[in-house]
């Protein structure tokens, strides 16, 4: 196998290998390994290019926040993903990985030019350089110059993958399951709390799985951990891995993203990749750890130059030894730990570079019984290489002066700039950080949540203190949900404490112009970019994360945050604290969008609402159109007809004989109660005293400002009952209103309202033979025009079933309305078409409907009126009861601005011939010649052919429209002005002739 | 390696044959009266419910409550409130239409109703019910037993959440 | 996403069963017809949109039907408490003192 692995070392399944493809070369790896780790077994450090300058690229760190290891990877058809981490992506059989942002191929790469050129790509540049000529915008820096740069290439094909959601709701959540983690978890179970522990690693134990040469409580640190992981089992411990908290949000709402099957071979039918967790915990313990920071000199990229933690997870967890002859350059204790395990398992450390003068004793003792050549007070000036560090250049600081520098050979650099707690999810709180000024980190200060930080992620170092700190805020928690439980110390033998300072950009004896020292591998963002943006006047550090990207690819600047906050402070001249530290907003790493859309995608992205004659119209041909969440019969087309055809067909059928129309989506309300018809006087515009048991009106309801908010036909069925309609866009808003007043504004009224929208299946009948169909159908009303005359309701028996019968009229047609309880609708419809069928009766879907209303100059809320319409404008003051002392919306009516003169009212527009199909939404000129910006007058609302006429019609708003009948006015549309005429809307049958019969 | 691997049992998601249904509103001067015409004590605070014989009452609001009963008891109940109303003015709609009713059993009934619930169904106990909202559309969801719900969905929002239930037994059954 | 509790229900229930219904106590004049223009312009659209407390109504639309009311904290977002419709404005201070 590949010369790299260290037998004896790593936590994978050497028993199975797994075979996997990078950039075409086929590779195996072991069960277990990530990507890089696999990779680097095999002395593969190359794996991209970077984002801007496209600089050679290895991986850096070993798990999420790898900014450099970026890569293409494809599970099979439509399952590509870019910019997957190769730190964090375990190996699969037959997973394909392919490097990104290089051509032709990986090692010899075209786009490297750009490293050349670096001095035109500086912090800014877009902002200096895409300025001029205009004509390039398009033609160069767009198609050209952009395209150069950036990571990836983003997938073709549908996902086909699923994605689910859950909500858990849980005691005490545990964020991250190291040291910390577990302690706390461990803690609060054994107390008798409900507990959910989860990592995003594949494994719990967090820095034991990469530092394990310790030994806990009087066991090695691997068995130690074995045992309790065994223990939180047996106390029912939810243990989630692969799982990323990816959000904190209010309450302890916590979002919690697990893949679920990107690491399987062979993923089971129907299993989700992701689930999305919405977790609500009680208490929350955020042990989330901290992160190693790089240090900022001269080639700190290259690849073979990684975090000393990294190079020490490669070899305890993974078995993988990260080069034969490696430096370490340091300014923190833990690097020397790390420095040891690879010397122990082989790896010829050239020599520890510690940027402080004096280190710790006994890691200077123990570097010297390894052999290792410790240079204290040193620093690091460059390094060489092109495709693979081959050599570091090293160097003596003493008072501030940079001398004696010398090339040591090498092929992997490890580097430690000292550890960052993290902190993200806490920031989501809205939590604050202050600076300790002893660690030169930011720590958490006060919660906004109920929720504690333990271990390394507040500043903590070294296992006896993490994993007692962990205890500690297991305990905490426990005891705030009402456990009780005694905190205690967790003994650590051959414990690694620590300790390091924090620094700029380390010094050179170089050209610091010339420095390619990265603070932000990801978007390429050196420490140069940065004081330039400082001289160029950004003070503050969001101005300085903005202006030179830093922090701001997807990694969210988990490594050059801080790095990038010291060169700032030193270069505006201020400590880091009064420059300060930008936000962290969720996720936390990237994530899928299928994972935020869940189960929300192809016909389940929303509800779908069918009534129960859609099954009708399907199987004969309908073409539906979407109506608020309904979906609705538009029109139904015979062979060959388009739907103009159809429509002019339908409603010449209606007009003529009887069209049959599923109006079951109209909103209904039951209003029941002693004060049934005192809360309809104050809702609707409307008189309702007097309308009789068994009569039915037009009702209009305006909002409190007087606007036009819905209308529909509303029946009294008896002294205290009203079965009141809505239109189907406004049930729910309508019924919302009317509770509100009741609830709010009229408790003492005795009545209720009852939605009955989906208890009732509604079917409309219009046409000169209507009442010939229905007749023989009805049981228990007179169908006579004497005994049922319009405006009637009545309860009777339609079919056999029981039914509340209309006669009214959206078409200017004899009309009916039947409703019948919903789970007979169907059978209701065939028997109405079966009994219509001697008059060829022609099933109509909405747009007919639309157009025979509009014949009659009816109006569609929300289309001829747009909620800034009174009724007046709409031709509706009939509708408004003159004498009533208050109604919602009355006193608006009155308003100024409502009764000032040039609103927009509706009217009819007819063209000249008739031919021309004004577009609805067009806007209105009186002079078609006038100069630019035009005065407009109005809009179209409504326009259709209309069979009856003959011709084409249309409805708009119009500045003063009423005073204008006759006059002529010009609607601009893409083929040129049309004039046309205005008239009154009632287009046909104005005398209402066809209604009486 | 920890294997993320759940060991998920069964569930089953019927549909119901509708039963008698009505949405009964009442002032707090009518409540004993309107329960008395069901031969019942109307329940008092939201989520508790009575039942006499086949009959069961939910408290969903505090002057609103959901009357289910067989088919056959339809007319008797709605007689019975007509005779009242007089002295006791109340609204009784029968909405038996209005809503499907899907039964969801077995040992993994609660973690499929945890995909659309973002209630904490732990303390819905069994023998009560509530009106709360299930991906996104309007239920009343009934715990019946530990193991057993059944949810009440407008009927032109049943197939959506009826989707969405088969969509999580066969992600439970996958076992993932 | 919050947590919210219903003074009808007594529980305390996710923000995804509520939906918000703007300021709280403001109400409907008795007799509109009564109110000078202004007076009315006030009553329709001039609203407080404090930084800190704000008095708002809610509805547990998918719960128990009920409005109520409730004071949160514009900056935190965080419900103070919530109380039934009609009832007067809590004084936050005795409340606070209280707990």
């Amino acid at each position: 196998m590949s010369t790299y692995r260290v037998s004896g070392k790593g936590r994978v399944n050497r028993g199975e290998t797994v075979r996997f493809t990078f950039d075409g070369t086929s590779y195996e790896g072991y069960r277990g390994d990530t990507i890089a780790s696999a990779l680097l077994a095999h002395g593969v450090h190359l794996m991209g290019r970077s984002f801007k300058y496209h600089r050679p690229r290895g991986p850096v760190a070993a798990g999420t926040e790898e900014p450099n290891a970026l890569v293409g990877t494809s599970r099979g058809k439509g399952r590509f993903e870019p910019n997957t981490r190769a730190t964090a992506q375990e190996l699969r059989r037959g997973l394909t990985v392919e490097s990104q942002n290089k051509w032709p191929n990986l090692k010899f790469d075209v786009g490297g030019i750009n490293d050349r050129m670096y001095m035109l790509f500086s912090a800014g540049f877009y902002y200096k350089t895409f300025m001029w000529p205009r004509s390039f915008w398009d033609r160069v820096y767009e198609p050209i110059i952009r395209a150069a740069a950036g990571l990836g290439r983003p997938p073709e094909d549908l996902d086909p993958d699923r994605y689910a959601s859950r909500y858990l709701h849980t005691d005490l959540l545990v964020v991250g399951a190291g040291p910390a983690g577990i302690a706390a978890a461990l803690a609060a179970a054994r107390a008798g709390a409900e507990v959910t522990l989860m990592d995003e690693h594949a494994e719990m134990g967090g820095s034991l799985l990469s530092d394990p040469d310790v030994t806990i409580e009087g066991a090695p640190a691997w068995e130690w951990l074995a045992t309790q992981l065994a223990e939180l089992d047996r106390l029912g411990v939810r243990r989630m891995t692969r799982t990323t908290a990816i959000g904190y949000y209010h309450q302890n709402m916590v979002g919690l993203c697990e893949k679920l099957t990107d690491h399987l071979d062979d993923v089971p039918a129907d299993a989700p990749r992701e689930r999305m967790w919405r977790v609500r915990a009680n208490r929350v313990v955020l042990a989330q750890g901290a992160l190693e920071k790089p240090l900022v000199f001269d080639g700190n990229d290259r690849p073979g130059v990684m975090l000393a933690g990294a190079a020490q997870t490669y070899l305890n967890r993974y078995g993988v030894k990260v080069g034969d002859r490696a430096v370490i350059v340091t300014s923190h204790d833990s690097a020397y730990y790390a420095a040891f395990d690879l010397a122990d398992a082989g790896t010829r450390i050239a020599a520890i570079v510690d940027t402080r003068d004096t280190p710790r004793d006994d890691l200077a003792q123990e570097a010297k019984r390894r052999g290792i050549d410790l240079l204290a007070g040193h620093t690091v000036t460059g390094t060489s290489g092109r495709l693979r560090v081959k050599s570091v250049r090293v160097a003596r600081v003493s008072g501030g002066k940079v001398t004696d520098g010398r090339a040591v050979a090498c092929d992997c650099l490890l580097m430690c700039g000292g550890w960052t707690p993290s902190l993200h999810l806490f920031s989501h709180t809205k939590g604050t950080l202050k600076f300790d000024d002893a660690l030169q980190a930011f720590l958490p200060d006060y919660s906004a949540e109920d929720c504690h930080i333990a271990g390394a992620g507040r500043g903590l170092w070294g296992y006896e203190a993490t994993l007692s700190d962990g205890n500690a805020a297991g305990v905490a928690a426990a005891v705030a949900l009402g456990h009780e439980a005694q905190e205690s110390r967790i003994e650590v033998q051959g414990d690694r404490p620590g300790t390091g300072v924090t620094h700029k950009e380390l010094p050179t004896d170089g050209q610091p112009g010339r420095a390619r020292a990265f603070v932000d591998f990801q978007n390429d963002v050196t420490a140069k970019d940065i004081r330039l943006a400082v001289r160029e006047g950004m003070r503050s550090i969001e101005h300085v994360k903005r202006y030179t990207t830093n922090g701001m690819a997807t990694d969210q600047g988990k490594m050059s945050n801080i790095n990038g906050l010291m060169i700032a402070s030193d270069a505006v001249g201020k400590a880091p604290p009064q420059v300060g530290l930008t936000t962290f907003r969720p996720p936390y790493t990237p994530t899928t969008f299928g994972t935020f859309a869940g189960y929300h995608r192809g016909g389940h992205f929303e509800v779908t609402r069918k009534t129960p004659i859609d099954a009708w119209a399907e199987s004969h041909g309908a073409a539906f159109e979407p109506v608020s969440l309904w979906r609705r019969a538009w029109y139904f087309p015979k062979a060959g007809e388009d739907m103009d055809a159809a429509v002019a067909r339908e409603c010449a059928a209606t007009r003529n004989s009887v069209g049959i129309f599923d109006a079951s989506t109209l909103g209904k309300i039951e209003v029941q109660g002693p004060d049934a018809v005192e809360f309809m006087n104050r809702m609707y515009t409307n008189p309702w005293t007097k309308l009789g048991i068994g009569r039915a009106r037009y009702g209009l309801l305006l909002g409190e400002d007087g606007f036009i908010r819905d209308d529909g036909v509303i029946g009294r069925l008896a002294q205290d009952l009203f079965h009141v309609t809505t239109t189907t866009g406004g049930a729910a808003r309508v019924l919302t209103m009317m509770e509100d007043y009741l609830q709010t504004e009229w408790p003492d009224l005795d009545v209720w309202l009852t939605s009955t929208t989906e208890q009732w299946a509604t079917i409309a009948l219009n046409g000169p033979n209507a009442r010939r169909v229905l007749e023989p159908l009805v049981e228990g009303q007179d169908m006579s025009a004497e005994a049922f005359p319009h405006m009637s309701v009545a309860e009777c028996r339609v079919a056999g079933f029981p039914a509340r019968l209309f006669r009214i009229s959206f078409t200017g047609e004899l009309g009916f309305e039947i409703n019948v309880p919903a789970r007979h609708g169907l059978a209701l419809w065939e028997a109405l078409m079966k009994s219509g069928a001697q008059y060829d009766i022609c099933p109509y879907g909405t747009e007919t409907m639309h157009v025979l209303r509009a014949e009659k100059g009816f109006i569609i809320v929300g289309q001829d009126t747009d909620g800034t319409v009174t009724p007046g404008d709409a031709n509706l003051s009939w509708a408004v009861g003159k004498k009533k002392p208050d109604f919602v919306g009355m006193r608006s009516l009155a308003r100024p601005d409502l009764v000032a003169p040039g609103r927009k009212q509706l009217v009819g527009l007819m063209t000249g011939d008739g031919k021309v199909k004004l577009e609805e939404g067009a806007q209105i000129v009186a002079d078609p010649n006038q100069p630019k910006p035009m005065k407009m007058l109005g809009h179209v609302t409504s326009s259709y052919y209309s069979a009856a006429l003959g011709r084409h019609f249309a409805m708009a708003l119009i500045e003063g429209g009423h005073e204008m009948e006759g006059r002529e006015v010009y609607v601009p549309m893409p083929d040129g002005n049309h004039a046309a005429k205005i008239t009154t809307t009632a287009f046909y049958d104005p005398e209402g002739e066809r209604l009486k019969v | 390696m920890t294997n993320q691997k759940h060991d998920f049992p069964w569930v089953t998601i019927e549909d119901l044959a509708p039963d008698a249904r009505f949405s009964l509103r009442v002032g707090e001067a009518g409540r004993d009266r309107a329960g008395l015409t069901l031969g019942l004590s109307l329940p008092t605070g939201v989520s508790n419910v009575v039942r006499h014989g086949e009959r069961a009452v939910v408290c969903l609001g505090p002057d609103e409550w959901l009357v289910t009963a067989p088919e056959g008891e339809r007319d008797a109940i709605v007689e019975a409130f007509a005779t009242i109303y007089d002295q006791t003015p109340h609204s009784l709609v029968e909405i038996s239409d209005r809503e499907l009713t899907y039964r969801i059993t077995g040992p993994a009934a609660f973690t499929l109703m945890t995909i659309g619930c973002p209630r904490d169904l732990s303390r819905l106990t069994p023998g009560r019910a509530v009106r709360t909202v299930f991906d996104g559309a309007t239920v009343i969801l009934w715990r019946d037993a530990e193991d057993a719900f059944r949810l009440d969905v407008w009927r032109s929002f049943a197939p959506h959440v009826r989707d969405l239930l088969d969509t999580g037994r066969a992600e439970l059954a996958a076992g993932l | 996403m919050l947590l919210i509790h219903c003074p009808y229900c007594d529980e305390t229930l996710p923000e995804l069963e509520f939906a918000y219904a703007g300021e709280a106590h403001i109400e409907r004049p008795k007799d509109p017809s009564a109110l000078s223009d202004e007076e009315w312009r006030d009553f329709l659209f001039i609203r407080t949109n404090p930084k800190g407390t704000h008095y708002e109504r809610w509805r547990h639309v998918h719960g128990c039907a009920r409005y109520f009311n409730a004071a949160r904290d514009t900056v935190s977002d965080k419900f103070l408490t919530t109380y039934r419709a009609g009832e007067a404005r809590p004084d936050l201070d005795r409340k606070e003192a209280a707990e």
